[in-house]
Parts: structure tokens; sequence; C-alpha cells
């Protein structure tokens, strides 16, 4: 019985999850795709790890050189 | 139950029923809107894009202390320190310019699979096997395990934790197949999400600010996107071969990055509410453990098991490069705030730094 009860429950559970779910707007995969290259092409220059750093001392983990100007 | 035959409780098994058809209706009607959306492959859209050939990324640090695997690890937001947890029970805050330690804390418990800095970088959190949530504010006058407070426990370990927004609040993943949302200075669950029916391994924040969507990957397979006032899941994601180890928002908000035993990562779209992409070769058969973006999101960062990072351009979905370096695992990576660097941490006791 409370075997059923909760079957029961957890497919109501599921069911409305599906209708939330179903309920979504959704947009083409061709304008999600734009998008997201859009955001990318506007902050590829701060990708340091992308496209390097200026010069190296901008670089906070590049080699210590060995005498360093006081 | 009554003996009578004729007592039967039919009515909730017609509604299981019912409900069972609806949903099974609904599961098409989402499959056949997901597949009339997909007009393109992400690939397709970024092929006119410049390959990217070149990527000068190289070990910088190696950070050695631990005496057992490397589970996670978290920049600080000052962009310099790392907490990092390990399978021997230690967590250790380190100074990644000078590989210092400044702090240890030695864990109540072995496994600590996660840890976590707050947004203040006062404070950071951890725990694991011993299914807790606990808090250390940092400090340089005194031993930080004095000021240790316990903020919440599951009913199984504890697989990730993240500060949202504020030091006032964390939010968990578990072995218990929930993510819970805790108030740091009473200990009070503030809301629980529950849906995932395995393990849950990772959770990520939505990046905006104010925002108030986090996804989370579980050992069930699936990515589930959660809001979290209501406690409500509003979207998920199958696709997934195994378990989820990782997920990670792009930094657009707009997509989820995920890593799995499966050997592949994914990307899923949330406005289009369908997987855009899978990042995977034939020769590379082994799971990943952990993903992160740069900070533009053009390369996708991923540590595997056969002890190598894959770099991935995530538009054009092919591999740029791979790093190499660690001895075993790579079981966590992370891009640093400002996305001028890489940590990694492995099974092999240490954590590297690359810039």
């Amino acid at each position: 019985m409370d075997m059923m009860i909760s079957n029961l429950q957890q497919q109501r559970q599921i069911t409305e999850q599906l209708r939330r779910e179903a309920a979504i707007k959704r947009i083409n995969v061709s304008q999600a795709v734009v998008d997201i290259m859009k955001f990318i092409n506007e902050h590829e220059q701060e990708d340091c790890l992308l496209v390097g750093f200026s010069s190296q001392k901008a670089n906070p983990f590049r080699e210590k050189s060995s005498c360093t100007l006081l | 139950m009554a003996s009578d035959g004729e007592l039967k409780v039919t009515s909730p098994v017609e509604s299981i029923e019912a409900l069972t058809k609806e949903a099974d209706s609904l599961k098409a009607k989402l499959e056949e809107e997901r597949q009339k959306l997909n007009d393109v492959a992400l690939s397709t859209v970024a092929d006119r894009l410049e390959v990217i050939t070149y990527l000068n990324i190289k070990p910088r640090r190696v950070l050695k202390g631990h005496q057992a695997k490397v589970l996670c690890s978290d920049w600080s937001p000052d962009k310099r320190h790392i907490v990092s947890s390990s399978q021997d029970g230690k967590m250790i805050i380190w100074d990644a310019f000078t590989t210092n330690k400044e702090h240890a804390v030695t864990m109540p418990t072995t496994w600590v699979m996660a840890c976590a800095y707050a947004p203040s970088g006062n404070l950071v959190a951890c725990g694991g096997l011993d299914n807790k949530v606990t808090v250390y504010p940092l400090s340089l006058e005194e031993d930080v395990s004095t000021k240790k407070k316990t903020v919440g426990t599951h009913t199984s370990y504890m697989s990730c934790c993240t500060f949202p927004n504020s030091d006032q609040q964390i939010l968990t993943g578990s072995g218990d197949s929930t993510c819970a949302l805790w108030d740091v200075e009473s200990g009070q669950l503030l809301q629980n999400f529950h849906g995932h029916a395995g393990d849950v391994m990772a959770l990520d924040l939505a990046p905006s600010e104010t925002g108030n969507t986090f996804v989370s990957g579980s050992c069930d397979r699936m990515v589930l996107i959660w809001d979290m006032r209501t406690g409500q899941c509003v979207q998920s994601f199958e696709g997934h071969q195994s378990d989820i180890n990782s997920v990670k928002f792009h930094p657009s908000g707009d997509a989820v990055a995920t890593g799995s035993d499966d050997s592949t990562c994914r990307l899923f779209d949330l406005r289009a509410d369908k997987e855009v992409a899978i990042y995977s070769k034939e020769s590379i058969i082994f799971g990943v453990n952990s993903v992160d973006f740069s900070v533009s999101g053009r390369l996708l960062f991923a540590g595997y098991n056969d002890y190598t990072v894959n770099v991935w351009d995530s538009l054009k979905c092919v591999r740029v490069t791979l790093l190499y370096g660690h001895e075993n695992r790579v079981s966590c990576l992370q891009v640093s705030p400002d996305g001028t660097a890489l940590s990694t941490g492995s099974w092999d006791y240490t954590l590297r730094v690359w810039a």
C-alpha cells in the first residue's frame, strides 16, 4: 500500500516535471550557436590562456628571473 | 490491506497508468520539439572560424605536500591562493605564487572530496566521507581549526560544494542524490533539491551575480538545471552513457559543459534545450573527471584518467593540445578567476599551475 502511494507520488513528480519542461520556450540551435560565438568573440582578447600575455611580465606565474632590480 | 479482494484500491493504479502514459507522450513531444529546432551543427557554424594553431600554456608551479590523492581544489578570489583537499584527510591552503603552504588542516575523515573558497576569500568549506560540510575562517593569527564550524550534514558523502554569491550560504551535492542549500551562520537547511536518481558528483553556479540557477551532474547520467529559490528542477539533459563527474557553466551562462566516465565531454545549450556538441576522439578511452572553460569560453579544459589534460576548441569541437605532467589521474582542474592560469590536481599527490 505504502509502496503504491510512493510509486504514485513518484510518477506524479516525473509527469509534472515533464509538463514543466515541455512548456519551456526553445530557440533554434543555429541561433543559440551564433550567440555563443558572439560572446566568445567579444571576450577572446581578455582570454590569456587562449591568446597569451601581451608580455611575459603580465603573466603572474612567469618564471622568476635569476636577478631582479630592487 | 483488507483480505477482501473487492476492496482493492484501483484508482492509484489507474492514475499511475494515466500519469505514465502522459509522461511517455510528453517525452516523445519533447524529443520532437528539440529535433525540430536542431537545424545545424555547432561545428558547422564554427567552420568559418580560424583554427587555433598554438597555445603557449606551460607548467609553472608544482604544489607538493599532500600525502595522498588530491581530490578537489578551488582558486581564491585573490587569484593567488588555492585550497585543495585530499584522500589523506587534509585541506591545504597554498600560496600558488611561492608554492608555500599557508595552512594545513587535518579533517576528522579521509577522502575530503570537496573544498571551496568563499567569495570574500576569508572562509573555506570542505567535506567528504564525513557527510558534512565544515567551514574554516582563515586567519593567520591562530590555528584555523579552532574556529571551524559544521554547517550541514547529508546522509551520504559530500561530493561537491560552492558558495553562491556570498559567504552566508553554501550549496552542496551529495552521494545521497540530493543537493542542499545551507545557511552558514545557523546551519539551517534552506532548500533541498530532489530529482537525481544517483549520486550527485558536481555542481556549478550560473555566472550571473544575481543568478539563482545552478547545474548538477550525477551518476544517473543526468544534467539538471535548478532554480535555487524554489528548489525546482527547471531543465534536464540526458546523453551521457556513464557517470557525470563534472559540470561547468559556459561563461555566457547559456550553456553547460560536462565531463563523464563515458570518456566524452559535452555541451548542452539551455535555450536550445539540447546537447549541441560532443568532445571526443576514438583514441580517448578514459573517463573525464573535471572540466572548465577559459574566460571567453573558447577553450574547454578537461582532466582525464589517462593522466592528461585535453584542451578542446569548444566551437570547432577539435582537440587543440594536450598538457602532460601529472603522473596519475587528473582529478580536478580550474581556471583562475581572471583566466590567467589553470590549476590541476591529481592522484599523483600534487597540484600544478599552468599559464
